[in-house]
């Protein structure tokens, strides 16, 4: 959108042809000999050792998998445990050259990669570093079982904590990297640049993305490294994460000292499968999976396969392709080429590959091969190598007995502290700033002009006379955000917003106005129509340390970004044992007027899944006080607005909004109208229903409706509506969710739970209608209307004198309509 | 943990068993193989231990009680653990034998009230708010009418009720329910009480003209002791009367003394007592307890007698009353008879088994004949009647008025036979005839 860039329609109309360069493939042919003069022996042999301590390490898994024994140890581990057998060159090949810097995301099979990424920075890091991670690192839980044990180096130290703390955390011990609440697709261990692995196929695509957003926002050094098999191509999310990741507007439009392409590898480790599903000549149509690169950007990615079983040849692409990165010229891809013996897991028969194949590869493998290389090269004897093997055998033997001990490695005591899990679900923190420093902003706050007209509006919606004062005149709901979010912006310097439109236009619905003169570029931008991308950067920005605003402009995008909004988000805290924080607010903007695809309130679907804090403010006062809460947290917030209502005053919050910083706790609901006869809770813009509902109630039948605003789904405090409810008795509770699963329905069982015997009445939920939403002119009949809200009343809970019902809310049709599965 | 133990079953066919005995008692230490209880079923009697070591909390039947098999008994746990939870929903007869505890406010959840005994009867739909309301106002829900949706009762309907009528008590409304009680509706306005002790039968109702007294402690303990002494002994009553002369001139002889010097009040009863005393010295099958499966014979005469009070009847004892001379056995008399009026007697002298025989003296309330009730376990009591002339032969054809105070004898033929009952009762006769005593 930006005015600068001219769209000539005489270049654009100018016949040509798109010519592509081409892509290398198993370029790299160098011998060992050759490559004497890059790597000294000890590199060379270390390379091997680390290839064969991942080899035993996934053969001692499936051991225990397939026969639950591993040289003399017993064990059942029910769990997952996908193995990279085979790949053991393509992970040691990435990982030799990334400094501790650097991060690596991966997916369901990642041991190899965690361990080849850990080894790598054990190597790198001095000994007192070391020293210093394990000690501090979960107070040194972790540490303390294998320090009984190693008198080696501090080094050796390290690599028995390494392939410790994976393997407690891949057998669920609470000495394990995340407290085995991670486990096997989960683990990893942040201080040696080993983020999140990612048990759903393409996960990391566009988190490790949001990573390296946060590394060229906050000018922090290293790449980021997405580690995802080449089934995943078929992803939407990896998609998303390459288009978001090579937007022009890195090079083009990001103000100078932030200018560059985001320094993110999308390594593809290409074992040639997905789960059965062949990915080259069955399941997808790339022929090579390189050749995607191509259609991303001119600089085709940098795409290229490499012979991922000969890892001198993946280190060489990767100290290419680092310099690249480091160099602003980011994104790459990497096809790395590899093969997996072991099937997709330990149950897996492999009915869909030949022996013939399996044993062709084999006899390649990368271990052998490289060891006769070796050998052959005379970096190493023959005796040497049965020496490393038997040593590695024995290490491994050794953290295995370690790690199946119930006694060293206990799993956590769910039954002596049955909150252990619950109390990490949410860091609950207060943080003002996610970074000290100085946010980077265009000028003073007060410079603004957004800020300067708000400062002309009347800040409560009613004159002397009580008189409602003109829209354009009053501090509206949008207003309130805005103040609470630039607020934010002048304080820490790690947040950034992004979304479909939200820079010049200032946002869709003009909730950002202002913002644009006030940011520069880095902080405030308009993404690429990926609402899985958008969710799914900020999730990456999030967990390495950012505070982020994504933007889902409908509500009814929410699907777009399920397994960002549902799988990713919401877990990371806790799956990382609390090492991880989340402070990312999702704004999700509840439409109407536009039909069946742009008006639904699916705060109810959110709210579900354990994890997420879910707002829906509803006035100027509460939109401002909650955006506040949710940016000075720690916890993903979906932060529900209404499209109905953006212009709204307040009406309720006397004298008016403070002009100064306020937080209004999330999950304390707020009594908007007090009363004795009945309790209406709603939740959003039916709140106005609710209280033209309760001023029909008092003129009409003398009834006092007490008004009650949810505000917060997730967390809610029910004691103001268990008080309210024991003083009326009634309780009819509104939304614009369909009614059918909506989180009233949970509120009403649970109110009906706790204040049975205070119930004069039911709790009747009124919902939206199970329909599509039909055009604006007909939506009076799909959404909750003051006369719903009477009939029911009179219906269900107190018949109102005189009242004429006009919805037929007999249990008949009720159940006739249920039937339906309407 | 707190943990109940429950009625076992002992066979299949049976559905409640009878607690014969508690060997330990609520707050008591327990320890796993302790006896706790005996108990019965129609064939058989069993002993059931103690399974895990702790404290008594709570007992929920009594000795006698018929409890349903598998229902709760008792909880042991530890000291300050609630035993709320195992507390047996419905217990008739816990509910029935406390009244005047029960009576009090209660929701009627959890509580000893069940609540389905609460619900109204037939197809009334309650909210659940108008049923606590209706607890809390005392509120009958029987026949009210409902003005929610589907003809609901709901809270508007019992306070609409609750504006006019009393409060009624939770097991008032019960029985009100169940005994198709009422209560008198002119007596009772707004803001007043009725318990079940006011509620009156309909038939009560059309009379009107009747007013209910609850028991006192002292006429319950009376009502249950009398009972029980006609329910479970054998009672025969025999009338003598004894001339009353020489008692008489005693009598003349004190009141005469007391004008001129300070001597103590002897009465014709304290006479007739000491009568009873000597007699009984001799009748040692009188002065007796009899105790089921044997009999205690007192050497000593520990005499029971009856004292009239505004508390109701009470019947202190005189121990060892041989051992007195006249004048000290009317002292002594006087004194626990005034201990008696004045609330400050040692309740261990009102019980039954202190005293080896009881006297009842109804004389001055001109009673001629009457059957004392015994006192249980004691054997014998002598009622005291009023003095009446008989004419008498007085030798040589002559007839002549004789004053004779009439004696009742009640004893357990349990314990003893007529004949030597009969003799004992002349023996009385004869000491009040040849009464000589100083004063």
């Amino acid at each position: 959108m930006p005015k600068k860039l001219f769209i000539d329609p005489a270049t654009e109309r100018k016949s040509g042809l798109i010519t592509f360069k081409s892509i290398p493939v198993n370029q790299y042919q160098k011998s060992i000999e050759e490559e004497k003069k890059n790597y000294s022996n000890n590199d060379l042999i270390r390379i091997y050792r680390d290839m064969a301590i991942i080899r035993e390490f996934e053969i001692m898994l499936n051991k225990i998998k397939t026969t639950n024994e591993y040289n003399g140890i017993s064990y059942n581990h029910p769990g997952p445990a996908h193995l990279s057998i085979g790949q053991e060159a393509s992970a040691v090949g990435m990982a030799y050259n990334l400094s501790v810097e650097d991060l690596i995301f991966g997916s369901h099979r990642s041991h190899g990669e965690i361990l080849a990424k850990g080894l790598s920075a054990i190597h790198h890091l001095g000994e007192d570093a070391l020293k210093t991670i394990m000690a501090g690192y979960m107070d040194g839980k972790t540490l303390s079982v294998v320090e009984k044990h190693q008198k080696g180096s501090e080094k050796d130290l390290a690599i028995d904590y390494l392939l410790y703390g994976t393997l407690a955390e891949i057998f669920a011990r609470e000495t394990g990297f995340n407290k085995g609440l991670g486990g096997s697709m989960h683990a990893f261990f942040p201080p040696f640049g080993i983020y999140p692995n990612n048990a759903i196929v393409g996960g990391s695509g566009d988190i490790a993305v949001g990573a390296a957003l946060f590394k060229q926002v906050n000018k922090k050094p290293g790449i980021v490294v997405a580690n995802i098999g080449d089934a995943s191509m078929g992803c939407g999310p990896v998609w998303e994460g390459m288009v978001f990741s090579s937007m022009d507007q890195f090079r083009n439009l990001w103000e100078d000292d932030y200018k560059g392409g985001l320094p993110i590898l999308f390594n593809f480790m290409n074992n040639q499968y997905g789960m059965g599903g062949q990915t080259r000549g069955e399941t997808m149509g790339y022929d090579m999976l390189a050749r995607v690169g191509a259609g991303v950007n001119p600089e085709q990615m940098h795409a290229e396969r490499i012979d991922g079983y000969n890892p001198l040849a993946v280190i060489e692409a990767f100290k290419r392709k680092k310099k690249l990165l480091e160099a602003g010229k980011g994104p790459v891809l990497l096809d790395t080429l590899t093969y997996r013996y072991s099937g997709h897991s330990p149950s897996d028969a492999s009915s869909y590959r030949s022996k013939e194949e399996l044993d062709a590869w084999m006899k390649e493998d990368s271990l052998k091969h490289y060891e006769y290389q070796l050998i052959n090269a005379g970096v190493v004897s023959s005796d040497q190598i049965n020496q490393i093997k038997n040593q590695v055998i024995e290490m491994i033997t050794h953290i295995t007995r370690l790690a199946t001990d119930d006694e060293i490695s206990p799993r956590m005591n769910l039954a002596r502290q049955p909150e252990i899990i619950g109390s990490m679900m949410f860091s609950n923190e207060s943080v003002t700033r996610m970074e000290e420093g100085e946010p980077v902003v265009n000028h003073k706050l007060d410079e603004n002009p957004r800020v300067k007209q708000i400062k002309r509006k009347e800040r409560f919606g009613l004159d002397k006379n009580g008189k409602p004062i003109s829209k354009i005149k009053t501090y509206q709901l949008r207003d309130g955000i805005f103040e609470a979010i630039i607020d934010r912006f002048y304080k820490d310097p790690t947040l950034i917003a992004y979304g479909e439109e939200n820079r010049e236009w200032g946002g869709a619905f003009a909730v950002y106005r202002g913002l644009t003169e006030a940011l520069p570029y880095h902080r405030l931008f308009n993404s690429p129509i990926s609402e899985g991308a958008i969710v799914g950067t900020a999730i990456g920005y999030g967990m390495c340390g950012g505070r982020v605003i994504p933007e889902i402009m409908y509500c009814d995008f929410l699907g777009r970004t399920g397994d960002e909004v549902f799988n990713q988000l919401p877990k990371w805290q806790a799956m990382s044992g609390n090492i991880l924080k989340m402070p990312v607010v999702v704004r999700v903007s509840v439409g109407s007027k536009y039909g069946a695809q742009h008006s639904q309130d699916w705060s109810s679907l959110v709210a579900h899944i354990p994890g997420l804090k879910v707002v829906f403010p509803a006035t100027p006062y509460d939109a401002k006080g909650l955006m506040n809460a949710a940016l000075q947290g720690t916890d993903p917030v979906i932060f529900f607005e209404s499209q109905r209502i953006y212009d709204i005053g307040e009406f309720f919050h006397k004298p008016g909004v403070p002009e100064e910083y306020y937080e209004i706790p999330i999950g304390e609901p707020d009594i908007k109208r007090e009363g004795n006869d009945i309790t209406i809770l709603t939740i959003g813009a039916t709140l106005y229903k609710a209280i033209e509902a309760a001023h029909v109630l008092d003129e009409k039948y003398n009834m006092q409706a007490e008004v009650i605003d949810a505000r917060s789904l997730v967390p809610f405090n029910y004691v103001p509506v268990l008080d309210s409810v024991r003083k009326t008795g009634k309780i009819l509770l509104v939304s614009d969710a369909s009614s059918r699963g909506s989180y009233l329905k949970e509120m009403a069982s649970t109110i009906t739970e706790l204040a049975f015997d205070d119930l004069d009445a039911p709790p009747v939920v009124i919902g939206s209608r199970n329909w599509i939403i039909p055009a604006h002119e007909l939506e009076t009949y799909f959404f909750p209307q003051v006369h719903w809200i009477l009939d029911a009343i009179h219906h269900k809970i107190i018949p109102l004198k005189g009242h004429v019902a006009i919805e037929d809310l007999s249990d008949d049709t009720l159940i006739s309509t249920m039937s339906k599965g309407v | 943990m707190a943990t109940p133990v429950i009625m076992p079953r002992q066979g299949q066919s049976v559905e409640t068993c009878i607690i014969t005995q508690w060997f330990k008692q609520k707050g008591e230490q327990v320890k796993a193989g302790d006896l706790l209880f005996s108990y019965e079923t129609d064939k058989a009697a069993f002993d059931e231990e103690v399974k895990i070591t702790g404290t008594l909390l709570g007992i929920f039947f009594e000795e006698g009680d018929e409890v349903p098999v598998l229902t709760n008994v008792c909880v042991i746990g530890e000291e300050g653990e609630s035993i709320d939870e195992f507390r047996p929903g419905s217990s008739e007869v816990k509910v029935e034998t406390d009244e005047e505890e029960k009576d009090e406010f209660d929701t009627g959840i959890g509580g000893e009230v069940p609540d389905e005994k609460i619900k109204p009867v037939g197809d009334l739909k309650v909210s659940p708010r108008a049923r606590k309301r209706a607890g809390e106002l005392g509120v009958v829900l029987n026949g009210l009418s409902g003005s929610g949706p589907k003809g609901r009762v709901i809270e508007r309907d019992v306070l609409t009720v609750a504006e006019k009528q009393p409060f009624i008590t939770p097991l008032a409304r019960k029985k009100m329910e169940k005994d198709h009680l009422i209560y008198n509706k002119e007596r009772y306005k707004k803001g007043e009480r009725v318990t079940s002790k006011d509620l009156v039968t309909q038939t009560d109702q059309i009379s009107m003209d009747v007013e209910r007294i609850p028991l006192s402690r002292v006429r319950k303990i009376i009502a249950e002791n009398m009972y029980r002494s006609l329910h479970e002994s054998a009672q025969i009553t025999h009338h003598l009367g004894a001339d009353a002369r020489k008692i008489m001139e005693l009598r003349a002889k004190v009141k005469k003394e007391m004008e001129m010097r300070e001597v103590p009040n002897i009465t014709l009863n304290d006479m007739v007592c000491f009568a009873t005393v000597r007699a009984l010295k001799q009748h040692s099958d009188i002065n007796a307890h009899f105790r089921g499966d044997h009999i205690i014979r007192y050497r000593s005469v520990h005499l029971g007698f009856a004292v009239d009070t505004d508390r109701g009847l009470m019947v202190p004892v005189l121990k060892n009353a041989q051992s007195y001379s006249l004048p000290e056995f009317a002292i002594k008399m006087k004194d626990l008879a005034e201990k008696c009026q004045t609330g400050k007697i040692d309740p261990d002298l009102l019980s039954p088994s202190m005293a080896s025989f009881t006297v009842s003296n109804l004389g001055a309330y001109g009673v001629e004949m009457f059957t004392p009730v015994l006192n249980l376990p004691q054997v014998g009591i002598l009622g005291v009647n009023t003095i009446q002339s008989r004419p008498v032969s007085m030798g040589n054809g002559v007839m002549g008025f004789v004053p004779f105070i009439g004696l009742s004898l009640t004893y357990d033929h349990r314990a003893i036979d007529g004949a030597p009952a009969s003799l004992f009762l002349q023996s009385v006769k004869e000491e009040i005839e040849n009464f000589r005593e100083n004063i």
